[in-house]
């Protein structure tokens, strides 16, 4: 399947940025389980780039084989022109992240523990250190044992050491996971920044709001494999149902149920839903108003869950299959 | 270079670091207060430790040896294996080992490095033995010209010379286990399943060396070697023994050591 589209948001000849982070047919099996399933996906230079799907769609498998923590069954990963596993090393001096939740040395302060990972990249210096703990705001705690740290500290903890080495990419696993609003906020703006400075930004989450707020381009993972691909303003389910709410409910059914089928008709409390409507709201109106119906209310019935949404998706994989390969 | 330092820097930031230090440091000292403070003394035709501890209990130079002679039999097994599963499996646990692995750090440079800095606490401890042991002895019997087991007395330069030969043996034979528990912290995500893993086989090792039915095993088990330093303290010395068993010492931790590299070389790491 081509879910892959490089460069085609890109208008006119302006040529695609260059590639910093693929995967071609990446795949791995767990015994029977096969938790990623031919998974090509490209990230392009300054991207911020949404990696989204429910927990155990094989999320945080891909991201290990990414950074040479989990061997591909098949394929590959590639960072700038380092394919992985082999070429790890070389690699991994471009990237910066965590998997899961971060971990750290919890009898080290937060500085140690910056300054030796740092090293390891050949950034630990000082004036680094205390550059990225004020990024993510870690500055005052910086010297308290990382073991004492709350679940939102060590998580920024986390940002801060993926950016000490100034990697050209920035890899995140929810990343404001247990973090408070106010925490939130700054690491989606965070983020943003990054993405406008230039740094490249693939961010793994399941959270779809998140990934509008923050990404240019994402990608939906289900089961291991592409469910869809393409700029984040086209990932969201078209609004294929909206709720009516008129002064005359009985009449509204009967006149919907005949333009749109009445098996397209149900109730979610005062309200009617109406599905199958793509593109005919203005005419359902239309038609109500002509046949004397006060319309109190319309809304789009898009406050569907993002785990119905992925339900829904890999429901109907064939359409799905169709839809993929257009974006 | 870099990565020895780190790992030094991570080993001496851990508590259980010093609590293995301490209370491997403890046994001289209270093995001295012991043999001063009772009025049995230990009978030299029971063999084995024995045979030391009565030297011991009228030389401060023999406590160090004695104290290796008690050591050897179970707390310095249990210490190699501690700190050779703590650098894999322990970080495993605490899952920093993707942390550490997230970085551009060889496997097996991250390997090495850790098994290094594991010998290099397992050498610490040893020296810590021998400057309490000496210590202790010195205060509770004072430091006298050794007498040999075969009989005669050396200088007391020698006899330290002596000992320090004796203890670089027993550290030979301490890398083999704490070489096994690293081959098998690559297997494992838990540092006590290998720590204990380790124990148990170097004590099933130990029973089976026990029985003659199994002597054809010997030349080939390490554990069957570990008390070969004790003829340094006859003389003439025979080396024989003490050469093969470094032989079979450098072997065992070579095997499993590289034993280990191949595992986790490729090894997905999931914690």
């Amino acid at each position: 399947m081509s879910a892959v589209s490089p460069g085609a948001e890109q208008g006119g000849a302006a040529p695609a940025p260059p590639v910093v982070l693929a995967t071609h047919q990446l795949t791995k099996r767990f015994g029977d389980v096969l938790a990623v399933d031919h998974l090509d996906l490209t990230v392009r230079r300054g991207d911020v780039f949404g990696f989204l799907g429910p927990n155990g769609a094989g999320k945080t498998t891909t991201i290990r084989m990414m950074v040479g923590l989990v061997f591909p069954t098949e394929g590959y990963a590639q960072i700038l022109d380092h394919r992985l596993p082999h070429d790890r090393v070389a690699a991994l001096k471009h990237v910066g992240g965590f998997v899961e939740v971060p971990a750290f040395y919890g009898n080290m302060s937060g500085r140690e523990n910056l300054r030796m990972l740092g090293e390891l990249s050949d950034d630990g210096s000082d004036a680094r250190v205390d550059e990225v703990l004020d990024m993510v705001g870690l500055r005052e705690r910086a010297d308290s044992k990382v073991g004492e740290y709350s679940h939102g500290m060590n998580q920024r903890l986390g940002i801060a050491q993926a950016l000490i080495h100034k990697p050209e990419v920035v890899i995140l696993d929810e990343p404001t996971n247990g973090l408070d609003p106010q925490g939130m906020k700054d690491v989606r703006d965070l983020m943003r920044g990054l993405g406008a400075a230039g740094t490249t930004v693939f961010l793994s989450s399941h959270l779809l709001h998140e990934v509008e707020q923050v990404c240019n381009r994402a990608l939906i993972i289900n089961k291991g494999r592409v469910v869809v691909e393409g700029p984040v303003s086209e990932l969201r389910p078209e609004h294929s149902a909206v709720k009516v709410l008129t002064r005359d409910q009985t009449r509204a059914r009967q006149l919907l149920g005949a333009l749109v089928g009445s098996g397209n008709v149900s109730d979610d409390e005062e309200y009617l839903v109406v599905d199958g409507v793509d593109g005919q709201v203005p005419d359902l109106i239309e038609q109500l108003v002509r046949e004397g119906v006060k319309i109190e209310a319309v809304v789009p019935a898009r406050e569907q869950g993002l785990e119905d949404y992925f339900l829904g998706l890999t429901q109907s994989s064939d359409v799905d299959r169709g839809r993929s390969a257009s974006v | 270079m870099k990565l020895l330092r780190l790992e030094f820097k991570k080993l001496i930031h851990q508590r259980r670091s010093y609590v293995g230090w301490v209370g491997i440091a403890a046994v001289p000292v209270i093995m001295a207060a012991a043999l001063s403070l009772s009025s049995h003394k230990p009978n030299p035709a029971e063999g084995g430790p024995d045979v030391f501890l009565a030297l011991a209990s009228g030389n401060g130079m023999y406590v160090a040896v004695a104290a290796i002679a008690i050591l050897t039999i179970f707390l310095l097994p249990l210490l190699a294996s501690m700190a050779g599963s703590w650098p894999i499996a322990g970080e495993a646990e605490s899952a920093t080992l993707k942390t550490w692995l997230f970085r551009p750090v060889t496997r097996g440079g991250v390997l090495l490095s850790k098994w290094v800095v594991a010998i290099v606490y397992l050498a610490i401890a040893l020296g810590l033995v021998a400057a309490a042991a000496y210590t202790a002895g010195a205060i509770a019997f004072g430091l006298h010209a050794p007498a040999l087991l075969s009989g005669g007395t050396v200088t007391v330069a020698h006899g330290l010379w002596l000992t320090l030969l004796a203890y670089l043996f027993v550290l030979a034979g301490a890398i083999c286990v704490l070489s096994l528990a690293t081959l098998l912290s690559t297997l494992t995500n838990s540092s006590l399943t290998a720590t204990i893993g380790a124990l148990v086989i170097v004590i099933v090792l130990n029973v089976l060396g026990s029985f003659s039915f199994f002597d054809f095993l010997k030349p080939y088990v390490f554990t069957s070697r570990l008390e070969a330093w004790q003829g340094l303290f006859s003389s003439p010395i025979d080396w024989t023994p003490i050469t093969h068993g470094l032989v079979a010492f450098t072997l065992t931790s070579a095997v499993l050591t590289i034993g280990a590299w191949i595992v986790f070389r490729r090894r997905d790491v999931l914690a």
